[in-house]
C-alpha cells in the first residue's frame, strides 16, 4: 500500500513539474469562463457577459431552444472539439513522457528493485496518467455544471458523465501511447504512433459512416424501385384493359425509369459492398472514440424534442418539413436519418465494451513486455 | 559462517547473441565486504541487476538471504545503488529520500525519521530541499548511496559507489563500508579502482567475460603472493634466478617467498662484497596484482579486451 501512494505521489509530482500541465488547467477555465458567458433574457440572448445583446424570438429565456443550444453547445463544441480534440492533444503530448522517462535507463533500476511486482507497477503508473486527465475534465465539467445552472438553469448531472466518458475516450488512445512507450522508451516515437493512431481510426470511422450512408441511399432506392415496378405492372394492366393508350405509355415510360434507377442502385450497393465489409471489419477491431463521447450527447438531448442537428439544419424553425425538394436530397436526409437512428439504437455497453476489449488487448501485450523487458 | 548470496551456475544471454554470463557460481559470506572486480562488459552489473531482478537471467539457481532470488519481498532487507543511477529531477532530495522508501514499504514516520539520518550521514542536509537535477555527480552519488541504506537492509550490493565522489567522500564512504560491515552487515562493491579497495576488501572474485576466474578471501589468495625486496649499492653481485630491478642510485633484488632466512643471507652477501643497504621491504601481492594474475589465469587471449562474449552458439 505504502509502495503504492508512493508511485502515485512520484506521478503527481512529475505531472506537476510539467508546464504543460499548468498551461492545459488554465486553457480549461478560460473555454469555461467563456462558455459562461453567453446568457438568455426575455427578449433574446447576450454574449460577453452582456456585452453584445442581440434580440431574437426562438432563443430567448421562454424558449426550449435555449436551453438545447446552451447544452448543445456543451457537447457539440465543448466537448467534442475542446475536450476530444485540443485538449487531449495537448494531454497526450504531456502524458507520452511518462512511460519513457519512468523507464529511462538509470532510474527504472531504482523502482524494479523493489518489493514491488511488475504489474503492480506497471498498473499504477497507467492509472496515474488517466488520473492526469480525469482532474483535468473534473474541473472543466464541474464549471460547465455551475454554467449551465447559472445561466439556463439546468442542473444536470448528466453534465458530469463527460468524467468517465472522456476519460475512457482517452484511455483507448494512452493505452496505445503507453505500449508504444514501453516497447520503444521513447516519447516522440509514442506520442507520434498514438496520434497516427487517432488519425487512422478516425479515417475508418468517417469512411466506415460514408459507406454506410450511401449504401443505405442505395438500398432505399432500390426498395422503393422495387415497390414501385409492382405498382406500375398493376397500373399498366389495368390500363390497357381500359384501354387507356396514353397513360399506358406514360405507365411505361415511368417503369422503363424506374427500372434503370433500380439498376444504378443494385450497381452502387454492389460495387459498395466489398469495401463496406472490409472497412466494417477494420473498425470492428478498433475502439470506438467518436461513439463514446456520443454517449453523452444521447444522456444530454434526452427529454429534449430537438437536436443540435435540427437547430443547425434550420429543421427547428420549419412547423412541418417538407423543404427538402428535390428527390436525391430527400433521400439523403432519409439516409442520414436512418443512421442517426441506427446509431442511437446501438447500445453503450456494446460501444464501450467492445472498446475495452480492444483496450485490455493492448494493455496485455505491454504488461507483457514490461514484464520480460530487461533493465 | 552461513552465505548471504549462494549462487549456482549464472547465465544470461541477450538476445541469444551476447553471452553477459556464462555459468557463474559464487558465494557471499556473512558479514564480509566481497569485491566483484572484472574488465568492462565482464557481466558485474548484469549479475547485480539478476540479483536484484532487474534483469531476467536465463539460467539460474540460489538463493539469496536464504530466500530463492527473484523473491519480491526479500528485496525489501537489501540494499540497491545501481550504476549510473539517475533521480526524477524534479524531486527535492528529501522527496527522492520519500519515495524510494515508500516504493520500499516503509511507513511515513520512520521514513521522516530515516531520511533526515540518511541525509546526515551522507552529509546533503542542507540540500533537503533543492531539486536533484541540479546536483552534481557527486552530490547525486550520495544520494544514491542514502538511498540503499534508508531502509537498514542486511546486504548491500553498490555497482561502483565511489564514481564521481571526491577523495574526502570517497574516504568517508571507505569508513562507512567499514563501519556497516562491523555491524554484520554484508556488502558486494563493483568497482574498477582497486587501490580504494585494498584495504577494507575480504573476500574477492574476479570476473573475465562472463566467468569467475578467480574466487576467495584476500588473505588466502594472496598467501603465495608475499616476497620480500632489498635495495643496495655499491656492490656488483650475480642473483641467479632472482628478479632485479636496476634503477638510477640502486639495485632491487625481490626474492620469492617469505623466507626470513633467506633475507638475512641475502643482507649478509651484500655486505660482504662492501655494498650498503638501502632497505628491505616486505611485499603483499596487490589487488592490481591479482586482477592480472586473474586475467592470465582466466586463459583466453582477449580476456583483457572489454565486452561479453558474442556469437549465435553456445
Ligand atoms: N540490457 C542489455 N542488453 C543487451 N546487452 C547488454 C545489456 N546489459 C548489458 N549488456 C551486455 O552485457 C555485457 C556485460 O555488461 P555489464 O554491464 O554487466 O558489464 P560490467 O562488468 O558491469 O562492465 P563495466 O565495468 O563497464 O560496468 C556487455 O557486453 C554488455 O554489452
Ligand atoms: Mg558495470
Amino acid at each position: 500500500m505504502t509502495s503504492l501512494l508512493a508511485i502515485l505521489k512520484e506521478s503527481w509530482l512529475s505531472l506537476r513539474a510539467e508546464r504543460l500541465f499548468r498551461v492545459v488547467m488554465g486553457l480549461n477555465i478560460l473555454v469555461i469562463v467563456a462558455y459562461a458567458s453567453m446568457g438568455f433574457t426575455d427578449t433574446g440572448f447576450t454574449l460577453f457577459y452582456g456585452l453584445f445583446e442581440e434580440e431574437s424570438e426562438y432563443i430567448n429565456t421562454h424558449s426550449p431552444l435555449a436551453k438545447t443550444l446552451y447544452l448543445g453547445i456543451y457537447s457539440a463544441f465543448i466537448v467534442n472539439i475542446w475536450l476530444a480534440w485540443a485538449a487531449s492533444i495537448l494531454a497526450l503530448i504531456s502524458t507520452s513522457s511518462i512511460f519513457p522517462k519512468f523507464l529511462s535507463e538509470g532510474s527504472v533500476e531504482l523502482v524494479l528493485s523493489r518489493p514491488i511486482r511488475r504489474t503492480t507497477v506497471f498498473a499504477i503508473k497507467y492509472v496515474s496518467g488517466l488520473i492526469f486527465v480525469m482532474l483535468q475534465v473534473t474541473v472543466f465539467t464541474v464549471g460547465a455544471f455551475f454554467a449551465a445552472g447559472w445561466r439556463i438553469d439546468v442542473w444536470d448531472p448528466a453534465i458530469f458523465l463527460a468524467i468517465p466518458l472522456l476519460t475512457l475516450f482517452y484511455s483507448y488512445l494512452f493505452c496505445v501511447n503507453v505500449f508504444v512507450g514501453v516497447l520503444t522508451r521513447s516519447t516522440l516515437v509514442a506520442l507520434l504512433a498514438t496520434l497516427l493512431f487517432w488519425f487512422g481510426t478516425f479515417g475508418i470511422r468517417t469512411a466506415d459512416d460514408q459507406i454506410q450512408r450511401f449504401w443505405l441511399m442505395s438500398e432505399t432506392t432500390a426498395d422503393e424501385s422495387t415497390q414501385r415496378l409492382f405498382e406500375l405492372t398493376a397500373e399498366i394492366e389495368q390500363a390497357s384493359l381500359e384501354d387507356q393508350t396514353k397513360v399506358v405509355r406514360e405507365l411505361r415510360a415511368e417503369r422503363r425509369e424506374t427500372e434503370t434507377d433500380l439498376a444504378n442502385a443494385d450497381e452502387a450497393i454492389e460495387r459498395l459492398n466489398p469495401w463496406k465489409s472490409a472497412i466494417g471489419f477494420l473498425r470492428m477491431g478498433l475502439p470506438e472514440t467518436a461513439r463514446t463521447l456520443g454517449l453523452l450527447h444521447r444522456e444530454l438531448e434526452r427529454g429534449s424534442n430537438n437536436t443540435l442537428m435540427d437547430l443547425m439544419s434550420g429543421r427547428a424553425f420549419e412547423e412541418d418539413s417538407d423543404y427538402p425538394q428535390n428527390e436525391f436530397q430527400k433521400r439523403r436526409m432519409d439516409a442520414e436519418e436512418k443512421s442517426y437512428e441506427r446509431e442511437l439504437s446501438i447500445p453503450g455497453w456494446k460501444i464501450i465494451g467492445k472498446s475495452l476489449i480492444f483496450e485490455f488487448v493492448i494493455l496485455a501485450c505491454a504488461i507483457w513486455i514490461f514484464r520480460r523487458r530487461d533493465y | 559462517m552461513a552465505a548471504v548470496i549462494d549462487i549456482q551456475d549464472v547465465s544470461k544471454s541477450f538476445r541469444r547473441k551476447v553471452h553477459a554470463l556464462r555459468g557463474v557460481s559464487m558465494q557471499v559470506d556473512q558479514g564480509q565486504i566481497f569485491c566483484l572486480l572484472g574488465p568492462n562488459g565482464a557481466g558485474k552489473s548484469t549479475l547485480v541487476k539478476i540479483l536484484m531482478t532487474v534483469i531476467r537471467p536465463s539460467v539460474l539457481s540460489g538463493s539469496m538471504l536464504g530466500k530463492p532470488i527473484g523473491h519480491k519481498p526479500t528485496l525489501r532487507r537489501i540494499g540497491y545503488l545501481p550504476e549510473h543511477h539517475r533521480f526524477p529531477s524534479f524531486m527535492t532530495a528529501g522527496q527522492a529520500l520519500h519515495y524510494y522508501g515508500g516504493l520500499t514499504g516503509m511507513r511515513r514516520p520512520a521514513r521522516r525519521r530515516r531520511v533526515e539520518e540518511m541525509l546526515e550521514l551522507v552529509g546533503m542536509t542542507s540540500w533537503r530541499n533543492h531539486k536533484v537535477g541540479t546536483f552534481s555527480k557527486g552530490m547525486q552519488q550520495r544520494i544514491g548511496l542514502a538511498q540503499a541504506l534508508l531502509h537498514d537492509p542486511e546486504l548491500l550490493l553498490l555497482d561502483e559507489p565511489t564514481d564521481g565522489v571526491d577523495p574526502v567522500g570517497r574516504r568517508e564512504i571507505r569508513d562507512l563500508l567499514l563501519q556497516l560491515r562491523n555491524e554484520g552487515r554484508t556488502i558486494l562493491i563493483n568497482s574498477h579502482i582497486l587501490a580504494e579497495l585494498e584495504s577494507i576488501c575480504d573476500q574477492l572474485a574476479v570476473l573475465v567475460k562472463g566467468r569467475v576466474a578467480m574466487e576467495g578471501t584476500v588473505d588466502a589468495l594472496t598467501e603465495g603472493g608475499v616476497n620480500w625486496s632489498v635495495s643496495y649499492r655499491d656492490a656488483s653481485l650475480e642473483w641467479g634466478d632472482s628478479k632485479i630491478e636496476q634503477l638510477e642510485d640502486r639495485i632491487v633484488v625481490t626474492l620469492p617467498g617469505d623466507s626470513l632466512h633467506q633475507v638475512q643471507s641475502t643482507i649478509d652477501r651484500i655486505r660482504d662484497a662492501g655494498g650498503s643497504i638501502l632497505a628491505v621491504s616486505q611485499n603483499r601481492e596487490s589487488l592490481e596484482d591479482l586482477f592480472m594474475r586473474a586475467l592470465k589465469q582466466a586463459g583466453t587471449e582477449d580476456a583483457a579486451s572489454p565486452g561479453a562474449v558474442r556469437g549465435r552458439k553456445k
